[in-house]
């Protein structure tokens, strides 16, 4: 069961057994907590940024991480422009990357 | 007769025999056609599993084509002239991740395909397409490797775009065609020099020859740019979000394992062709450099994907970069620091197995969502866990094992590869961790868009036979996940000692001596 890296091991057991450890401490935690919820009332409706959500609102795939995007725009509009589509581009990228292997070999 | 001497041209031949008898049984019957394509399947597995169980007990397997003893590969004059096939450790460990994902996308295919839309087609390619990468890897001829390369070529593009029907397919499957067409050619190219060179075509007798001249070198590299870019590096990738974004799921996870036959391809040269001259460090950095452009630039176009399939084939992308950095590092310090470059190397190819099964599985429940929702386009999607219970749990665990959150496969191959790479240098695990990172965001996001909130349309529950193939590849991911000693013990060093200590031995068994 358990992997030797060369600097120590992994072994997923023990992770299981830490993981099952924390499991039962988050249990005890909530435990402690408020016991006012009721299930099937106003307690579940979603809220989305303290708005009441209208029904059947969902965030989509699009929407999570936003403004993680928005931050990486500028390398992301840069690396969408490298994948252009056009099967010239394929090719003149696959000639540089045959130029750069036969550089590195050539060169040793 | 003894059909454990015959084992390696079996494996081959019967997929390939059973490719083109596919379309005459399916004109008899379309229930015998679908009874001779289990037959097959099952046969090819269990012999690619007895091979793989021969060469791990006995050590390397030379067979013959042609010659009174299929393991005496020289003639009397000393030559090897006649096709050999020779089946090391890692050969093997390829035979055995190809059987795998083939056998999965057998089951699936059985369910997914419906008989007016190409069923039988897709079937034929299929087998020849696992012919082809089985002959790839079990080949000790380069021109029978440039062959077999032609084979996967010619079925995975077909494969691609036989859905005449849809615009995109073809489309992807012409410029497939048109990179592979290229790569192939430097490949051929490569294969002729060195025949031009040394008047040998066997693997093992040029590898006893190359001396490093300047040929040699212009061989190396045109081996290298085709053989990298049909293993999907950056910058030479962009065929690969095309081919497996627009192939049927059945069909995606097939051009996987055909990506890591190239893979394989790579290595044997590297390692085994070239082995004996290759002592600078240079061409390893370069394997390394590659590596760590392509997990980077793969997940970032990851990120901004919005339809599911091109999504997960940035990330199949992304995992062929974690690939090249394990075994770059390996080939880096072969010479100076073994201590931890069988690790890195070990690290590399247990993660080409954790691939094909966890970007497999992510395929498979692409497929499944298509099939259920009949789009993947992230930005309508959404409420489908309501109704594909297991399909969401399958594509959880795949993005999870994916990204390598422990306890699972990924984590196990990625821990080996972040602490080697981190003894070359730390900056190579900080670019690898992010890429992880990164990769748990957007599958996250995937995950939460396809399979979260509220029921937004009634989907189309899977097939049994559908739950089944991803159910065969999420047992292998978590028995991979729980038991990584085993595999890696078992399975993963024999394949990692062919490559790194184990030239001579291949040499010597295939010459002699």
């Amino acid at each position: 069961m358990k992997l030797v890296t060369g600097q120590g091991y992994w072994s997923p057991l023990v992770w299981l057994a830490l993981a099952a450890g924390v499991a039962a401490l988050s249990w005890l935690f909530w435990r402690l907590g408020r016991r006012t919820y009721k299930a099937g009332t106003e307690q579940d409706a979603p809220f989305l940024s303290g708005e009441a959500a209208p029904e059947g609102a969902h965030v989509g795939g699009q929407h999570l991480y936003w403004g993680f995007v928005q931050g990486l725009r500028p390398a992301l509009e840069a690396l969408r422009a490298f994948h252009s589509g056009f099967l010239g581009d394929y090719v003149t990228w696959m000639v540089v990357l045959l130029a750069v292997a036969l550089l590195v070999v050539m060169l040793t | 007769m003894n059909i454990g001497i015959h084992l390696p041209i079996l494996a081959i031949a019967v997929p390939l025999l059973g490719a083109f008898a596919l379309p005459v049984f399916a004109k008899v019957h379309k229930r015998l056609r679908d009874i001779w394509a289990a037959a097959v399947g099952a046969f090819t597995c269990a012999m690619v599993i007895a091979l793989a169980v021969q060469v791990l007990s006995t050590g390397v397997v030379v067979y013959t084509l042609g010659a009174a003893s299929p393991t005496q590969a020289v003639t009397q004059g000393g030559f090897p002239i006649r096709i050999v096939l020779a089946v090391d450790g890692m050969s093997a460990f390829m035979g055995l991740i190809t059987a795998l994902v083939g056998l999965a996308s057998l089951i699936y295919a059985f369910h997914a395909l419906e008989d007016g839309h190409g069923k039988t087609l897709a079937m034929t390619l299929f087998f020849l397409l696992w012919a082809g990468m089985l002959g790839m890897e079990y080949t000790g001829d380069m021109f029978n490797f440039f062959v077999f390369l032609e084979v996967t070529s010619i079925a995975a593009c077909a494969l691609i775009g036989y859905r005449t029907w849809e615009s995109r397919p073809p489309e992807a499957a012409f410029k497939t065609m048109a990179l592979y067409t290229v790569g192939g050619l430097l490949v051929l190219l490569a294969v002729g020099i060195l025949y031009g060179e040394y008047g040998a075509l066997n693997i093992a007798y040029l590898s006893s020859k190359i001396g490093g001249s300047q040929l040699d070198k212009i061989a190396l590299g045109l081996l290298l740019g085709g053989l990298l870019m049909k293993a999907g590096t950056v910058p030479a990738h962009m065929w690969a979000p095309d081919a497996y974004g627009e192939a049927p799921a059945q069909a995606a996870i097939v051009l996987v394992a055909n990506t890591q036959a190239s893979l394989y391809g790579l290595w044997r040269v590297l390692f085994t062709l070239y082995g004996g001259v290759l002592s600078s460090p240079a061409v390893g950095w370069l394997v390394v450099s590659l590596g760590t452009l392509t997990l980077l630039v793969a997940v970032l176009m990851a990120v901004v994907q919005r339809d599911l399939g091109r999504l997960i084939a940035y990330g199949a992308v992304s995992q062929i970069g974690y690939m090249l950095l394990g075994v770059g590092v390996g080939l880096t310090v072969l010479s100076s620091r073994p201590d931890f470059g069988l690790v890195a190397m070990q690290g590399g190819i247990f993660h080409m197995l954790n691939d094909a099964a966890t970007v497999g599985l992510l395929f498979l429940a692409a497929g499944v969502v298509r099939r259920a929702a009949g789009t993947r386009d992230l930005t309508s999607l959404g409420g489908l866990g309501h109704d594909l219970k297991w399909t969401g749990g399958f594509f959880l665990l795949g993005s999870l094992a994916l990204a390598g959150i422990p306890p699972l496969n990924g984590f196990a191959s990625k821990i080996l590869i972040y602490e080697s790479s981190f003894r070359l240098s730390p900056a190579l695990t900080a670019i690898a961790v992010l890429g992880s990172i990164l990769l748990l965001a957007v599958f996250a996001r995937a995950f939460q868009g396809v399979f979260l909130g509220p029921r937004m349309r009634e989907a189309k529950p899977a097939p049994v036979g559908m739950l089944l193939a991803m159910g065969v590849l999420a047992a292998v991911i978590l028995a991979m996940g729980f038991a990584p000693g085993f595999f890696v013990e078992h399975l993963v060093t024999p394949a990692a000692e062919a490559l790194w200590r184990g030239r001579d031995l291949y040499l010597a068994a295939v010459l002699g001596g």
